[in-house]
């Protein structure tokens, strides 16, 4: 097996609320993020889930336990830098993570930061702003753009770092179902090139597109597996507040009255595979 | 009515206006120092004659950056109000002070000379001068290219232990962030409004009730700035960002000739205005 990129080891974490109160927020977490994995951890407001995000880059550290992200610790300052270069980390809010007043110039700032010569600068930014779809946006001011291309932007200027792993802290929930595909998209088509995706959500159709889920529950790992098992357990999920994808739902109600329909569905294009099987048969034996 | 709400339409802050011209082409920080050079020339310049050159020359640089004369008049429409009350202010009170030439009026402690006249004549114009070389370096110059040329041209200060960067990156950040709390404010207006607040119903010079309304929008807009600051501070972290740290830099200047001549045909233009006895 391949040396994990991200692993965590019996992380706790506590968020202080003043000097006597204190919240425990992750409560011994262990877990491997392998390279070329795409992980969705899910669970509803206020699991943790945030929290955990943060740990990947060392934004937060851990009260107890530890972090290593390609061997580094995170608690060590010295590898800070070294740590942000592998994981990249997109956040919630498209507007505040845009620093420039042009698109190219955002991008760029990431660069600025680590020191990248300017000649070397310009290839990577054409790189990743191709990567992201957003090319014929570079001289734009970042104002004129729509969420989801603004977080597209957000995502070249992380890419433009060539991080190792991508972490998306919600990076879908302020936009609207245009912006979400844009996201969901790149992610897909970064992921078929090699990338880790770490991304947090409480979408469950965005946990459909990854090969592992992480359920959060108060701090805890619920539930961990491919995103087809986890959603069978239904029972589980809703005691956890948890939704399941729309496709998965649709098909438990067929497969009630039609006992061949599979139940175990999680994509829309799966539901039409499965009926137009279940049709041809019908067909067949009419 | 709905006017008042779309703020967003009404900034002016770094209007930028590409025409790919001679003067939106030179180098940021040529452009700055001409800029500032002219000013200071403008500031010292008190004839007709002077400032009647300054006024066409002023108007030739937007025929020459290719931006029609309206952008820079329509500066000049917001400063309307304060050039004439300066001007009443001393056409009324420095007779006193700028006593020579002829006496045409003289009533109490009111005198007006040919002198003070001069002055409120010559500040208006300065005024408007002013707003027109400063318009046409905004408008031909981009925001990201002013703060570099700005960056650029404090770095001795940097000698002196002054946060140049740190500068110039609060700079661009204030104007990135000016369209999005425009957006901001004008969400919080309609829905204070939807609620029954009121705004600008006080006449203009009502100045403490206009204020007054306006408090119910600043509180919570201070609010969501502080929380825009903190995701920002996380995300410029996440990208490797370290107060002080060496950066290497994206966007490169090169000062050519032509640069060179433009600062030196200012340089002399400036000293003329100056230096030179203008008859009137």
């Amino acid at each position: 097996m391949k040396e994990p990129l991200i692993r965590m080891e019996g992380v706790s974490f506590d968020y202080r609320l003043n000097s006597e109160e204190v919240v425990r927020v992750l409560r011994d977490v262990s877990l491997d993020i392998y390279p070329g994995e795409y992980v969705a951890i899910i669970g509803h407001n206020g699991s943790g889930k945030s929290t955990l995000a943060k740990h990947f880059n060392g934004i937060l550290k851990p009260t107890e336990g530890n972090v290593y992200v390609a061997g580094f610790n995170t608690k060590d300052d010295r590898y800070r830098r070294e740590i942000r270069r592998r994981v990249g980390m997109v956040f919630q809010h498209p507007d505040n993570q845009i620093v420039a007043t042009i698109v190219e110039d955002d991008v760029a700032f990431g660069l600025e930061n680590i020191g990248v010569p300017p000649r070397e600068m310009r290839k990577r930014i054409d790189a990743a702003l191709e990567a992201v779809g957003m090319s014929s946006y570079r001289n734009r001011p970042p104002h004129h753009l729509s969420g989801g291309q603004k977080q597209r932007v957000a995502i070249a200027g992380v890419l433009a770092m060539e991080p190792r792993c991508l972490v998306l802290d919600e990076a879908t929930s302020m936009l609207d179902a245009h912006g979400r595909r844009e996201i969901l998209q790149v992610l897909r088509r970064l992921h078929q090139r090699g990338m880790t995706i770490i991304a947090v959500s409480h979408h469950m159709s965005e946990a459909a597109e990854a090969d592992r889920v992480l359920v959060i529950e108060a701090g805890r790992i619920a539930m961990e597996g491919p995103p087809r098992e986890i959603f069978q357990r239904q029972e589980l999920l809703r005691r956890l507040q948890l939704d399941i994808p729309v496709a998965t739902r649709l098909a438990g109600r067929i497969h009630e009255r039609v006992p061949d329909f599979q139940p175990d569905l999680i994509h829309p294009r799966e539901i039409v595979d499965e009926v137009v099987r279940i049709a041809g048969k019908k067909g067949a034996a009419g | 009515m709905a006017r008042e709400f779309e703020l967003t339409r009404n900034i002016t802050v770094g209007q930028y206006l590409p025409t790919g011209s001679f003067v939106h082409r030179l180098d940021p920080r040529i452009k700055l120092l001409a800029c500032g050079i002219l000013i200071l020339a403008i500031a010292f310049c008190n004839s007709y004659g002077g400032n009647l050159i300054v006024l066409a020359f002023s108007c030739l640089l937007f025929r020459l950056s290719r931006i029609p004369l309206r952008y820079g008049l329509s500066g000049v429409k917001p400063a309307i109000p304060f050039i004439v009350i300066l001007a009443v202010l001393q056409l009324l009170f420095y007779g006193d002070i700028a006593s020579g030439g002829r006496v045409y009026l003289e009533y109490g402690l009111i005198v007006i000379t040919s002198d003070s006249l001069r002055l409120v004549i010559v500040s208006a114009l300065r005024f408007i001068e002013i707003i027109f070389v400063s318009s046409v370096l905004t408008l031909s110059t981009s925001t990201t290219q002013l703060t570099h040329g700005m960056e650029s041209l404090l770095k001795p200060l940097g000698y002196l232990k002054f946060p140049v960067h740190e500068f110039s990156l609060i700079m661009t950040i204030a104007l990135r962030f000016v369209p999005t709390f425009a957006m901001e404010m004008e969400k919080m207006i309609k829905a204070q409004a939807s609620r029954g607040a009121e705004f600008g119903t006080g006449s203009w010079w009502q100045i403490f009730r206009r204020t007054k309304e306006m408090l119910p929008i600043i509180v919570p807009l201070f609010r969501v700035a502080m929380e825009r600051a903190e995701d920002l501070i996380l995300a410029m972290e996440a990208r490797c960002y370290t107060p002080g740290g060496t950066r290497s830099r994206f966007r490169t200047y090169q000062t050519t000739f032509r640069d060179g001549l433009t600062l030196l045909f200012i340089l002399c233009f400036s000293l003329l205005l100056w230096m030179y006895p203008f008859p009137y």
